[in-house]
């Protein structure tokens, strides 16, 4: 659905977005994580055609996208990192409205509303909505024409967690659909949860791109933490498939003199700190 | 008329109605009636073309900068920027809606002042409200505050509506009748009607090159819409 090869792009002089590669397949989701500032919004804007200086190819359901047509849109979901959204209409006008720009048959709206939590705030001006219901808002926008494929910008950002795992619900109903999903996130367990996929964004580059499974398995070892006293409370560190090796930790277990012990998986964010040499704001 | 299109302009009618155009238009017509009958009937005529060609027919030059400010400020360019929305439908669909409720209040006041000629005032006000919105479009695109828009609209107005002045109180000279704010007062009044041919050539030959301008920017305006200028 999704090829890149080669991709560059910068708003200045000095280069920014490079050496970009990579493909997203029908039915995935496919997450951009990265520091603020990484470029995600900027690749995202490239790939729905909203940026077309760029050099190199950025294909999208067979469109290079700085070459698109109206057409193009009909099948392209955008959910911007802001609302979007007409303030002194309603919820509701502001659906019908921009689903009528679009010529595909739409979605039930009132169902939308309803798989969001805003069944009963339909008819509520937008500007008396809250940040949340704004971003759930802007979210079933995106979903109004039935789109193949979704932009989704930090789709949960701001949200309880129970309106979260609803939203989070409907995405991965979405891609059992067959929906393409590009996912561009802060949350390192919703990219976990929810990714087939994922690239580390780091000042403009992929820095790693591979399942969260994989790139757990392959760059985190799992630890083994376990402290013991001596004078004062002291704790340390072995790598679970090294823990013979670690005479101390022998010597504290036939001692009996262990305070605690624990195996520790690295999450999705330890890899990013090792992958890109610092942690997500 | 194509779906989408007449989407788009009820969805600006409806943002024109919500943000009070339609009130504001109600009184100021009401006003300007009320203001005529303080003219001496023989120049009645004459004041009501002038009040309809520098507000109702203007009103895109006016208010094209908040309306497209307001989309500009709550982002609701970007949404319209990724649908499959076209610029010339964009374009249109502000020209035309602002175009009726001109028109309306054109027809209004000239009949009031008892213009008879009611089929040549629609086309004429309607003519010209495309011009100044076209204008308006234009301007808008390129600004990011008001205040900017009022400026820069300064030098517009008085290229519309100054030789139009001069020409409806007897300055007239045969090359003035390219102008196309003076063909729209010549429309109204109800003279040359033998040649109204050529004049709604005219109107349509500077209609579509401002138009042709107007698209380029727009465009431009779309584009950016990514944080890029080109
Ligand atoms: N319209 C613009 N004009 C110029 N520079 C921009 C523009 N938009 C973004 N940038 C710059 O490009 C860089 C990347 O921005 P981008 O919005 O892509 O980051 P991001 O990864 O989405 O960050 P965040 O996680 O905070 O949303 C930043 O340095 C930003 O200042
Ligand atoms: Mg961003």
């Amino acid at each position: 659905m999704i090829k890149v090869e080669n991709l560059e792009f910068s708003y200045t002089k000095k280069p920014f977005i490079k050496d970009i590669n990579f493909e997203v397949k029908k039915g995935e989701i496919f997450g951009f994580l990265g520091p603020s500032g990484a470029g995600k919004s900027t690749l995202q804007k490239i790939l729905t055609g909203l940026i077309t200086n760029y050099s190199g190819s950025a294909i999208v359901n067979h469109t290079e996208s700085k070459n698109h047509d109206d057409r193009f849109y009909e099948n392209i979901g955008l959910d911007f990192e802001f609302p979007s959204l007409y303030e002194k209409l309603t919820a509701r006008q502001n659906l019908k409205f921009f689903g009528s720009l679009y010529n595909k048959k739409l979605r039930d709206t009132e169902e939308l509303f309803h798989k969001v939590g805003l069944g009963y705030d339909m008819d509520k001006k937008v500007f008396e909505y809250s940040k949340g219901m704004k971003s759930r808002l802007n979210f079933i926008k995106a979903l109004l024409h039935d789109p193949d494929i979704l932009f989704l910008d930090e789709p949960t950002s701001g949200l309880d967690p129970s309106n979260s795992r609803d939203m989070k619900n409907i995405i991965l109903e979405e891609k059992h659909k067959g929906k393409t999903i590009i996912l561009t996130t802060h949350n390192m367990n919703d990219a976990a949860e929810l990714c087939d996929r994922v690239a580390f964004i780091v000042d403009g580059r992929v820095k790693a791109l591979d399942t969260p499974h994989n790139l757990i398995m392959s760059k985190g070892a799992t630890k083994l933490k376990y402290s013991y006293y001596d004078k004062k409370e002291i704790i340390r560190q072995c790598p679970l498939n090294k823990t013979v090796e670690d005479s101390k930790l022998l010597d504290l277990i036939q001692q009996n003199k262990l305070l605690s012990i624990h195996s520790s998986e690295p999450t999705l964010n330890d890899i990013f700190i090792e992958v890109t040499g610092r942690g997500l704001q | 008329m194509r779906t989408r299109l007449r989407s788009l302009i009820i969805g600006d009618i409806q943002f024109q109605f919500k943000y009070g155009f339609y009130f504001v238009y109600t009184v100021f017509t009401f006003f300007y009636i009320c203001l005529l009958f303080a003219f001496p009937a023989t120049i009645r005529e004459k004041a009501a073309i002038l009040m309809i060609y520098s507000d109702p027919a203007a009103m895109g030059l006016f208010f094209m900068g908040s309306i497209v400010l307001f989309e500009k400020s709550q982002r609701v360019l970007n949404s319209i920027a990724v649908s499959p929305v076209k610029v010339s439908e964009y374009i249109l669909s502000k020209v035309v809606s602002l175009g009726l409720i001109g028109t309306v209040v054109g027809v209004l006041i000239a009949f009031a002042a008892g213009n008879r000629n009611i089929i040549l005032v629609i086309i004429a006000t309607f003519m010209g409200s495309v011009i100044f919105s076209l204008f308006g479009l234009m301007i808008a695109s390129k600004i990011q505050t008001l205040n900017q828009f009022m400026v820069a609209t300064i030098p517009f107005e008085i290229l519309c509506l100054v030789p139009s002045i001069f020409y409806l109180f007897g300055y007239q000279k045969p090359f003035m009748l390219l102008h196309p704010g003076i063909i729209v007062i010549r429309m109204m009044e109800g003279k040359n009607i033998e040649n109204i041919a050529f004049e709604l050539l005219m109107l349509g030959i500077w209609i579509l090159m401002i138009y042709m301008v107007t698209y380029r920017i727009v465009k431009k305006m779309f584009q950016s819409v990514g944080g890029v200028k080109l």
